[in-house]
């Protein structure tokens, strides 16, 4: 084996980790906060890819002013779709909640899709790259893009971080994850908290899906493999847990690079599955565990 | 005269007793016609085509009562449910090109083959709670799809694997009426449990989880058993699809067949099971005739499920319930 190929391996997996990390943590943000299980995350990963390539290509705006405009469309229409969809549901809603918040963003996620489809076609759009440059790591050339979209997510996730820790308003949304009726005897308003923390979600997801945009063309159905992974990583950290969700985005970039490379498409699926079921038996509670009540009691 | 009118009073009396029997064992008067209805098709629709359009929301509908089993009683979504129908489809078409066996002996091999995988998914996914059954079938199904698109040898991917017909000599009016048998039987079977103490413990479990297992009732044992029906009965139906249509495609198994089952299952009312049966035949050929409505076919069926999700829970059995009463209300007046 040589020792180019597994450092590679690793580079790959590790650089695509970023991207799952920061999709798995705008999930787990939006279970452990609205308890709604995201279906339609990867739309609003298309979403932003759409916006960014309409803001360099069509518009000539410089990298950094398209992935501004992509987070900013995205966290606008998150915000939207909250106030339009879940807020109605929330205030309806008699049966579980989170069965029917998880049919509620199903149907989400084929309309979404399948308006993309109408208003933009089957086009791929994509760009060969944001920024005309080769990086050299550890005697391996990289292009920019790859780098700066995993220091992106990072970034975005570390301001995150900082924003629920360090903050009036973050410490209203933890609060809201960790008892919604004592966060409003508090005098927390939680509709606006839960509509932020969608459009936060949303926001990571489109970031995401600009950043990318070089190494993934926007097409209708580009979320699908970016929403299957993140859902793969908070499932096996377990529903809910955030930081679990930043470590488990590498381990199954990682993973994945590695399957790929040893089994090929089909069964690296098959492979994928396994550690699902594996840890399913021996250790249920995903691997780092959560504490979310209505998941686990 | 007076014996013509009398032996009319008593043919009409013993259809009345039938009837009576019939709703006692699930069949309503509604139902009772439709069957009827559908059984004459061939008198009053000559036309190939729409015959065959019955027959694909025959199928849809068969689907959409199976995937309510599950989704409207114990309150657990199969999500890969396309995926399961797609593995009945793959297992019967695949024994019947490679070995040539009989293909009703491929379906109920299909059956047995499907509804183990949905043992096996249920057995470790379900005494956890909620959400992990659907995220775990969905997983199942996305690995189905993947294996079938991955192992050209033996599926020829994405082209297609040619599929010998159930029976030499069927035509449309068979796989018309088989497929109406079969809707029946499955109907039947699944009112059977439901109405007995197993589908009391269903409905409790998908109710009241906590009342449920304080009263004493597996949860795990029930909803195994439930997911596992409704698993055998989308590999059944799979198999006979892929023999009805003649071609199998990694396709077959895409989430978007599971989103348009479980929107006709939902927008039909959850926990009727008959509502999915005619919401597939209200809605089917309604897509159908509008051939520009195609396109934006899964962006109707989308939001009808957000509308009927957030609006109207009940869906159209809501309406036919609400129909009765309403009926009922006005006899109670004239009295």
């Amino acid at each position: 084996m040589d020792l180019a190929i597994i450092q590679d391996l690793l580079m790959t997996g590790f650089l695509r980790g970023g991207l799952y990390a920061s999709m798995a943590v705008g999930l787990a943000l939006v279970f452990g906060v609205m308890n709604i299980c995201h279906f339609a995350h990867g739309e609003y990963y298309v979403l932003g890819a759409y916006c960014a390539y309409f803001a360099f290509v069509t518009l000539g705006l410089n990298p950094i002013l398209s992935l501004l405009v992509a987070s900013v469309l995205s966290f606008l229409a998150g915000a939207i779709s909250e106030k339009l969809l879940f807020y109605p549901l929330r205030k309806r809603s008699k049966g579980e909640w989170i069965m029917n918040a998880f049919l509620l963003t199903a149907g989400l996620s084929v309309v979404l899709q399948n308006l993309f489809r109408v208003f933009f076609g089957m086009k791929y759009r994509g760009i060969t790259q944001f920024w005309k440059t080769t990086f050299h790591v550890l005697g391996m050339s990289l292009p920019a893009d790859r780098i700066i979209a995993f220091f992106i997510a990072m970034v975005a996730i570390a301001a995150l971080w900082l924003f629920l820790k360090k903050t009036r308003i973050g410490r209203a949304i933890r609060a809201v994850s960790q008892d919604e009726n004592g966060a409003k005897l508090v005098g927390i308003n939680l509709d606006r908290i839960q509509t932020l923390t969608f459009a936060l979600g949303s926001m990571l997801a489109g970031l995401g899906g600009a950043s990318m945009l070089s190494l993934s063309p926007a097409y209708p159905y580009a979320g699908n493999k970016p929403l299957i992974s993140s859902w793969f990583v908070v499932t096996i950290v377990g529903l809910g847990n955030v930081p679990g969700a930043i470590v488990g985005g590498f381990i199954v970039g990682i993973f994945e690079s590695v399957s790929f490379f040893f089994l090929g498409s089909g069964w690296q699926d098959v492979a994928s599955l396994t550690l699902l079921i594996l840890l399913l038996l021996f250790k249920p509670t995903g691997l780092f565990g959560t504490q979310i009540k209505s998941v686990w009691e | 005269m007076q014996t013509i009118i009398s032996s009319l009073n008593k043919i009409g009396k013993i259809l009345q007793r039938a009837i009576g029997s019939l709703n006692t064992i699930g069949f309503s008067t509604p139902f009772i016609v439709f069957i009827i209805l559908i059984a004459c098709a061939p008198l009053y629709i000559k036309n190939q085509y729409m015959l065959r359009l019955l027959v694909v929301s025959l199928y849809y509908g068969i689907l959409a009562m199976a995937f309510d089993f599950t989704g409207g009683f114990i309150n657990a979504v199969n999500f890969g449910y396309a995926g399961f129908v797609g593995l009945g489809s793959y297992t019967s078409a695949l024994l019947v090109v490679y070995t040539g066996i009989n293909p009703w002996l491929g379906l109920i091999i299909a059956m047995g083959v499907t509804a183990s995988v949905g043992f096996l998914t249920g057995l470790l996914t379900l005494p956890l709670r909620g959400i992990y059954v659907s995220l775990m079938s969905w997983f199942v199904g996305l690995t189905l799809m993947a294996l079938a698109s991955a192992l050209v040898e033996v599926t020829r991917g994405a082209r297609g694997l040619v599929v010998s017909p159930i029976d030499e000599s069927a035509t449309i009016l068979t796989h018309l009426y088989i497929l109406l048998t079969l809707m029946m039987v499955i109907y039947f079977i699944l009112r059977l449990i439901i109405n007995s103490h197993i589908g009391l413990a269903f409905k409790a479990i998908g109710q009241n989880y906590d009342a449920a297992c304080a009263s004493g009732v597996n949860p795990t044992k029930y909803k195994l058993f439930n997911f596992t029906l409704s698993c055998a009965c989308a590999g059944l139906l799979g198999g006979y699809y892929a023999h009805f249509v003649g071609i199998v495609t990694p396709d077959v198994m895409d989430t978007g067949h599971t989103m348009e089952v479980m929107a006709l299952s939902y927008i039909g009312g959850s926990g009727s099971l008959l509502g999915g049966v005619f919401a597939a035949f209200l809605l089917l050929p309604i897509f159908d005739s509008l051939k520009q409505l195609m396109e934006y076919r899964l962006i109707i069926y989308g939001m009808l499920l957000i509308l009927v999700m957030i609006f109207y829970p009940v869906g159209l059995n809501g309406l036919y319930q609400k129909f009765l009463q309403f009926i009922k209300r006005k006899k109670e007046t004239k009295l």
